[in-house]
């Protein structure tokens, strides 16, 4: 018997892991799981199977591309489930939601795994089971609210389930709002390490979990908190950095205004880029020293909603697309091009990358030649996840096919809380607050002029740094006191603030959705972005668009001799 | 003289016998024999192991003999499972391979020459060398590995490829339970046995040797466009897409017409407009963002690069074996060297092998004999990945307009904008020149036999196998592609992998009243099988230079990893065989295995009866002369089968992964902090595979075992088939269990047919036909579970491969075209008929629907393309393979021929996907694509419009417009000998020589358009060619010598 007495090699019975110890690395697992992604045979996948960027954790494909705020880029046929995802054509059968989905509940699984070990472990004091406990249902809150965003219906699976294949017959917010309820009262304020949620960032979430139910009050009730008290785990009070950039660059990350963050790391000793924000490697210019893929490129109808008015410095809210942005379409690099010279708000330039507008320290955007194929991405490139050349040693990964870098996805961002603050003040009628808020986030750039993008002292050493030209005609000032007259009216100024503050970070889609506009929104900006581009010709939203089908795989392997446990989305 | 008629060679020592005297003499060495008899008198010639022949004397004073040998077939002994049999009283499904004809194939690879030789077995092999071929007796009987078990000198392994052919004595094939079920919780995919040569009679030296070249083929391979073709072709693309709108393009302006230009970096310049003493490239760079300071300058290729032709070429291939034997009364030896070297015809892939092997028996007493095999292996080789991304895709990828190098002899490639994403193909074999696996292996074993009480014998055989394999990987940083990768590394790793195997048996034979033959055997059998892994990979080399590299010289980042698992089986067996007045067959095996990986149960039992009847020897069938044996058999029993499970299986582990399960939770940017995940999900109740088997069969031989046929019916009900099903997600993505819960069946007819035919004395052939045919079904996959898909390649989300409940394995499947949109109002039409059908005004009735596009079937006919409409649109499974091997004798000359040939299976050309749609990357394009695609005035295209982005009315999802039919005949050898005669060979001091020339793979008859039908793949995806390693021709000149 000995001799065939074998046990499992190389690995760990739950036993072993069920002290404080154990369920920290379980609980770091549960964080691993953010980002979605893994690396099988040096190939990028998700967790779970499928390409990594199908599970993107800063929703570029299911958030901006779905929301008008991106094309897919790159040419037509490479990665085409998204052609039929950016069209609002998609069949259940995409692939891309099954990866989504697997890589989801694989963190659902792992906070479950912590929490189940928790329950069985003694010796722990009550304040780090609290803090453990807190932690995980805070992370457990943030996958189901994914899976809430995305597909509306879908199983509650925790700790105590023992079936995992159940119905997704009840609406889950309530056990969501629960989660972060939960770690709101039971996380501390700080945390010995930053890339751990707090109580604060789990109120800002539960604020969040409230405005997507259409719970106004409730919402207000703890933004306000958030707002006034709320600190991040390194005890910074919350606030909005000068530099609106430095929300997106790795060497000033984890500041007052990052509430919560996915942490991401580059050249971190496993020669893969699996934790370098790998979900977005397409998404670069391309035969640009970025290499590859010329995926996510900024819409037209995106780059037109960041116009000011030369006189003050307000959107044109209601007809942004009538005095579109001047761009390069059909020009090649080796043709002369001047940019637009119009009013401008300046966060389009830390947003989209254009021709002849330094691309961070990488020189001028040269249009034509970093752009796959204009006809079906158009012009622009994406800017807010790019690393500067000054980082590549230490921020940008490139042991891969393409690159990966050490910039964090920003979950929730303070300016997001102010906006979304903004929601609920405006929706409870305090108009006022609602727009204080806003110029809060517009105060930002109004104030800080010289965190605005300046054009480079020598254009053909962009290394050399920033002169103190502007690299465009920038021009952004607050709302008037008294701006906002109706709950209508301040609703859409905040929403398209909210668009043009949070653009290219994932959020577009299910705002739209969850404003009950997205039919109105998205089929404008298809019939005016069809006119510049193929790609997204034909398209069309319906009513039942607004939530992704339940993966077709999964309905198939939940199905038992009683038929499909799991239940279809309306409209598939 | 005694002439064997198989091989003119002189059978020494047979008996030669007046009729109806005991007068009778034996014959010398070379066969002759002297003897006085009456002029009338009849000889009766008889040999152990050849027909007792009859000859006229008739007055002649000197008679040349031929000794039949293939009646001898009866009286062969075959080895089968710990034992032997005569072949006529063998009652199990057994094919035995004619080791003559199999040696034949140039391959260093036993498993690929038997491709063909043995009825019932079915091999597949990639064009590169060292490729292991894949093995399938009777088809695939599991999910998982679908090889079978070898069985070399009574050791099991899983490996052969380390065998020397020459080395090879005679190689059986059990195929049913009958036969292969006393190998137990191993035998389900069937059992190869094979036995290594011995020494016999006098000192004997052999030398076996051939050298010869391989070539591919010629001229535009995968039919690619011009130059000019491409910018055409980009033209009518975009023309398509965006009617009427101006088109521009990087490399061929703008305006009506493209223009081919004379730089294609930097893009579309033109000649003189471009510095060329501005050149910069270094392309050992060491910084990774030192690309981005090249200026690169690329010539265009107006004429065009042929690509396939630019990386196969072709290769020598050559083979020496020496072998050096004796055996007498006091034992035997033989001593073999054998060096094998074939390059590939894909530049820098080779494969090299040196064997040595000591056979040695000492016969200690009378009844007491110890003995040993051992064979010692080196081999070296350099192979690219036979499937996905590899330099073949690449190359057929890349647009000839690219050169294979820039102004300045460095690599060019798609760094030239617009030109797709291809890599340079060349440059990639050209930095995988010094890449290498080696292996070292040494695999035999020693053992006593001992009688004893006369009837009894013990043996004890304690064997294995060690083996090392390491294998080192440069990456070399790039600089002339679209897509570069900036970084170089080394990449080092060890596997090694240790077993072995005692056995020990007893058996008991006797002969009662000359009727009833009774053999008995039982034995003990344990197995320890473990494999190690060690890699180590190293970034940032100061230089590239291989003598400097090496694991501790670079400065970039050191990582590590490896693995370990041990897994051991513990059996008891036995077998019975009685023989009933040499007429009535009876067989009954029964083994017990008990196994590491199972826990609950650990142990099993694989029964199986076989019977015969030899119908032709009853009295009844005394008259029938032309019947000189038939035989039925019949079989039925368990196999069982526990490779498809990992030694794991049992366990529900956490573990931990640094890109998956590692944080970052300090905010470093720059380090991870361990996490645990759970790794598996356990299943303790997981146990064998059950191969339930019942096979009946029928020998032939006829007309003095001029002909001789045997054929075998087999039905095989697979079932608790070990599969994991997929967890639903909710579950997390914990590797799932494998669970005993799928079912399959098999069922096929083996058929093997010889005849010789004796023209003259001098001129005589034989001839051999196998014919192989499987049909496999899946019963059932499991509870809810009616298909698991694969293979998705280009089209992410939707799989070529559907394996479902009630088809075979490996069906393609995807929706059918029926032809294309050619009007708006065809569109118009269906549309409406989808609207009126779903009621809806907005529905169409396939997804981007558009004219010249594809139209799908409305499988359902619900009006309206759904998923559901998706159907199986091919069987890569063939009805039918075959060998037919035809032999000749002329004198001193002999001829032979092989062909092989596969029938009835589909192929999917995954190639036309990048070659055929102008949408699919922006690379190569072929003739079809251009010439041969829809457009309003060629509306009875192959291929459809042409547009820049691919649609699922194209080429976004699967669909029939890749199937093909995949069947081939294929002229594997064709050999022609000469033997040097007696006469001259004394005078020298030889005993044999033989010259002779073969050419193999020299016809190939196929439909199929790609460049070669024949593709591996998994058990349950295969087929699909997407870049094949093509097989080459190969044209070689041979010696046999032997003094």
């Amino acid at each position: 018997e000995d001799f065939l007495d074998k046990p499992a090699y190389g690995a760990l019975s739950d036993e072993v892991l069920a002290d404080e110890k154990g369920i920290e690395a379980l609980l770091i697992g549960a964080y691993a799981a953010l980002d979605g992604q893994d690396v099988v045979n040096g190939g990028t996948v998700a967790l779970g199977g499928g390409n990594g960027w199908e599970a993107t954790p800063s929703n570029w494909i299911y958030g901006d591309i779905t929301g008008g705020d991106a094309h897919k880029g790159s040419d037509g046929g490479d990665q085409p489930p998204i052609n039929a995802i950016a069209t609002y054509s998609v069949d259940a059968s995409n692939g891309f939601f099954n990866t989504k989905w697997k890589a989801l509940y694989e963190g659902v699984t792992r906070t479950n795994a912590v929490l189940r070990l928790l329950s069985e472990a003694e010796d722990i004091t009550e304040e780090s089971r609290a803090n453990l406990a807190g932690q995980a249902r805070f992370l457990r809150g943030h996958y189901y609210f994914e899976l809430k965003k995305m597909f509306n219906m879908v199983p509650w699976i925790d700790e105590n389930t023992e079936n995992t294949n159940i119905p997704n017959d009840t609406d889950i917010w309530p056990n969501i709002e629960a989660d972060f309820k939960f770690a709101y009262e039971n996380l501390p304020a700080t945390q010995d390490e930053v890339g751990r949620a707090n109580s604060w960032a789990a109120g800002a979430y539960l604020g969040k979990t409230y405005l997507y139910q259409g719970k106004s009050n409730e919402a207000k009730n703890i933004f306000t908190e958030v707002i006034n008290s709320g600190v991040t785990s390194n005890g910074l009070s919350y606030g909005l950095v000068d530099n609106f950039n430095h929300n997106f660059n790795a060497e000033f990350e984890n500041n007052e205004e990052s509430v919560f963050a996915i942490q991401m790391v580059a050249n971190d000793g496993t020669n893969t880029i699996g934790n370098s924000n790998q979900a977005l490697m397409l998404a670069y210019p391309y035969n640009s020293p970025f290499r590859c893929c010329g995926f996510y490129q900024p819409t037209q109808d995106l780059v037109n909603s960041y116009r000011t008015d030369e006189a003050n410095g307000l959107p044109y809210i209601d007809n942004y697309n009538n005095n579109p942005v001047k761009n390069d379409m059909g020009i090649l690099s080796d043709e002369p091009f001047s940019p637009d010279t119009q009013s401008l708000d300046p966060r389009l330039d830390w947003t989209v990358g254009r021709r002849e507008v330094p691309y961070h320290d990488w020189g001028y955007h040269p249009g034509y030649d970093w752009i796959r194929e204009q006809s079906s991405g158009g012009p622009y490139a994406p800017k807010k996840h790019i690393y500067w050349q000054y980082h590549a040693d230490t921020y940008s990964d490139q042991s891969a096919w393409a690159p990966g870098n050490a910039i964090n996805v920003n979950v929730i961002r303070f300016a997001d809380v102010l906006l979304m603050a903004a929601e609920a003040e405006a929706r409870t009628g305090n108009l006022n607050t609602a727009l204080e808020y806003v110029n809060l986030v517009r105060g930002r750039m109004v104030d800080n002029p010289g965190n605005w993008l300046k054009d480079y002292i020598d254009p053909e050493n962009p290394l050399d740094g920033f002169s103190d030209q502007y690299a465009a005609n920038y021009n952004i000032e607050r709302f008037p006191d008294g701006y906002f007259t109706s709950e209508e009216q301040a609703m859409e100024v905040i929403m398209y603030e909210r668009r043009i503050e949070l653009a290219m970070e994932g959020h577009r889609f299910f705002d739209l959705v969850r404003w009950g506009v997205a039919e109105e929104v998205l089929n404008n900006y298809i019939e005016y972005e069809g006119q510049i581009t193929t790609d997204v010709r034909g398209g069309d939203f319906n009513s039942n668009d607004g939530y992704f089908p339940i993966p077709q795989r999964q309905i198939d392997l939940s199905t038992t001799a009683e038929g499909p446990v799991l239940q279809q989305n309306p409209g598939y | 003289v005694v002439l064997d008629a198989e091989n003119g060679m002189p059978v020494p020592s047979a008996n030669v016998i007046e009729k109806g005297t005991s007068n009778g003499v034996l014959t010398n060495f070379d066969g002759e024999f002297s003897i006085q008899v009456p002029a009338e008198s009849i000889l009766v010639f008889s040999y152990i192991g050849y027909a007792t022949k009859e000859v006229q004397v008739n007055g002649r004073t000197e008679i040349e003999v031929s000794f039949e040998p293939e009646a001898a077939a009866l009286q062969e002994v075959i080895v089968v499972g710990y034992g032997t049999q005569r072949k006529a009283d063998l009652t199990g499904a057994v094919s035995v391979v004619d080791m003559e004809s199999m040696n034949r194939q140039p391959s260093p690879q036993v498993s690929e020459q038997l491709q063909g030789q043995a009825s019932g077995v079915t091999v597949t092999s990639s064009g590169q060398p060292g490729e292991p071929p894949q093995v399938r007796i009777r088809g695939i009987n599991t999910f998982g590995d679908s090889s079978p078990l070898y069985v070399v000198d009574g050791v099991p392994t899983q490996d052969i490829n380390y065998l020397n052919p020459n080395d090879i004595a005679n190689m059986q094939v059990l195929k049913d339970a009958g036969s292969a079920s006393i190998y137990g919780a191993r035998a389900a995919n069937g059992v190869i046995i094979i036995t290594t040569k011995k020494g016999s009679g006098d000192l004997k030296v052999n030398y076996n040797g051939y050298y010869g070249t391989q070539m591919v083929p010629k001229g535009n391979v995968y039919d690619i466009l011009s130059p000019q073709g491409h910018a055409d072709i980009r033209w009518a693309a975009m023309e398509n897409t965006n009617p009427g709108e101006p088109i521009t393009d990087r490399q061929y302006g703008s305006g009506a017409q493209p223009t081919l230009p004379y730089y294609i970096l930097p893009g579309g310049a033109s000649q003189g407009e471009v510095d060329e003493s501005n050149y910069f490239v270094d392309p050992n760079y060491t910084e990774s963002g030192a690309v981005n300071g090249f200026n690169q300058i690329i010539r265009a290729n107006q004429q065009g690069t042929n690509w396939f032709q630019e990386i196969f070429n072709d290769a020598p291939i050559m083979n020496h074996d020496i072998s050096v034997s004796q055996g007498g009364e006091k034992g035997n030896f033989l001593f073999s060297l054998n060096y094998m070297d074939q390059d590939g015809t894909l530049k820098n892939t080779f494969f090299e092998r040196y064997t040595a092997r000591v056979n040695s028996q000492f016969n200690i007493s009378d009844n007491f004999r110890v003995g040993e095999n051992i064979a010692f292996a080196l081999s070296n080789g350099n192979r690219v990945a036979v499937t996905g991304e590899n330099p073949i895709n690449h190359a057929y990828r890349s647009q000839p307009i690219i050169p294979v190098y820039d102004i300045a002899g460095n690599f060019a490639g798609t760094q030239a904008p617009s030109l797709g994403n291809s890599q340079n193909a060349a440059a990639i074999l050209e930095r995988n020149r010094n890449n290498f696996s080696k292996t070292s292996r040494v695999f035999g074993n020693i053992f006593a036999e001992l009688d004893f009480l006369e009837n009894f014998t013990a043996r004890t055989s304690f064997g294995g196998s060690y083996s090392n394999t390491n294998g080192q990987v440069f990456n070399y940083p790039t600089y002339e592609n679209a897509e570069n990768t900036t970084y170089n590394q080394l990449t080092e790793n060890a596997f090694t992998g240790y077993n072995w195997t005692w056995s020990n048996t007893l058996q008991y034979q006797n002969n009662f009243n000359e009727l009833h033959d009774v053999t008995v055997l039982v034995g003990t059998e344990a197995f320890h099988n473990q494999y190690e892994e060690v890699s180590a990979l190293t970034q940032g080399y100061y230089s590239f230079d291989p003598d400097y590299v090496n694991l501790s010289t670079g400065a970039g980042t050191q990582t590590n990893s490896g693995f370990y698992t041990e897994d051991a089986l513990f059996s008891v067996f036995g077998r019975l065989d009685y023989t009933f007045n040499e007429r009535y067959l009876l067989g009954a095996t029964l083994r017990r295995d008990a196994t590491s990986r199972f826990t609950n149960p650990r142990d099993g039992w694989f029964p199986a009866v076989s019977a015969g009847w030899r119908i032709s020897e009853e009295a009844f069938m005394d008259d029938v002369s032309w019947i000189d044996e038939l035989k039925l058999r019949g079989g039925y029993g368990v196999m069982g089968n526990q490779n498809n499970v990992d030694p794991a299986n049992a366990f529900t582990t956490y573990g931990a992964s640094r890109v998956s399960s590692y944080y970052d939770i300090n905010g470093s940017n720059n380090s991870i902090l361990e996490g645990f995940l759970r790794s598996r999900i356990g299943n303790p109740n997981a146990s064998w595979e059950k191969n339930i088997n019942a096979n009946i069969g029928i020998d032939v031989n006829l007309f003095n075992s001029k002909l001789q046929v045997s054929a075998d019916y087999y039905r095989k009900d697979v079932v608790d088939l070990l599969y994991n099903p997929e967890l639903t997600g909710t579950a997390g993505v914990s590797t799932a269990p494998y669970v005993n819960i799928a079912e399959m069946k098999n069922s096929g007819l083996d058929l093997s047919a010889t005849a010789y035919f004796d023209f003259t004395s001098e001129l005589q052939m034989n001839t051999t036909l196998t014919l192989t045919t499987f049909e496999n079904e899946i019963v059932n996959i499991a509870d809810g579970v009616s298909y698991f898909d694969q293979e998705a390649r280009r089209f992410n989300g939707s799989s070529i491969v559907r394996n479902a409940v009630g088809h075979s394995v490996g069906q393609f499947h995807g929706y059918n075209i029926v032809g294309f949109w050619d009007s708006q109002e065809e569109v118009d039409a269906a549309n409406q008929e989808a609207q009126n059908a779903l009621n809806n005004p907005e529905a169409e009735y396939q997804s981007d629907i558009g004219v010249g596009r594809f139209r799908y079937e409305d499988i359902n006919g619900d009006g309206v393309i759904t998923s559901d409409d998706r159907t199986f649109l091919g069987n890569p499974n063939p009805d039918f393979s075959g060998g037919l091997n035809i032999e000749f004798t002329y004198k001193n000359w002999d001829f032979s021929t092989f062909l092989y040939g596969v029938y009835g299976n589909d192929i999917w050309n995954q190639v036309k996907w990048w070659h055929d749609f102008y949408s699919s990357f922006n690379g190569a394009k072929s003739n079809t694509a251009l010439y041969d695609s829809w457009t309003p005035t060629n509306q009875n295209a192959t291929a459809p419009i042409q547009e820049t982005g691919g649609s699922f009315s194209t080429a976004n999802v699967p669909n029939s417009y890749f199937v093909e039919d995949g069947s081939y005949l294929r002229v594997r050898n064709i050999q022609l000998g000469y033997s040097l005669p007696n006469t001259i060979l004394d005078k020298v001091g030889l005993d044999r020589l033989r010259l002779y020339v073969q050419g193999a793979n020299l016809f190939t008859i196929t439909n199929y358009s790609g460049v070669d039908p024949e593709l591996t793949g998994s058990a349950t995806a295969f087929g699909i060619d997407e870049g094949a390693y093509p097989t080459p021709k190969q044209i070689i000149l041979g010696i046999n010598l032997s003094l």
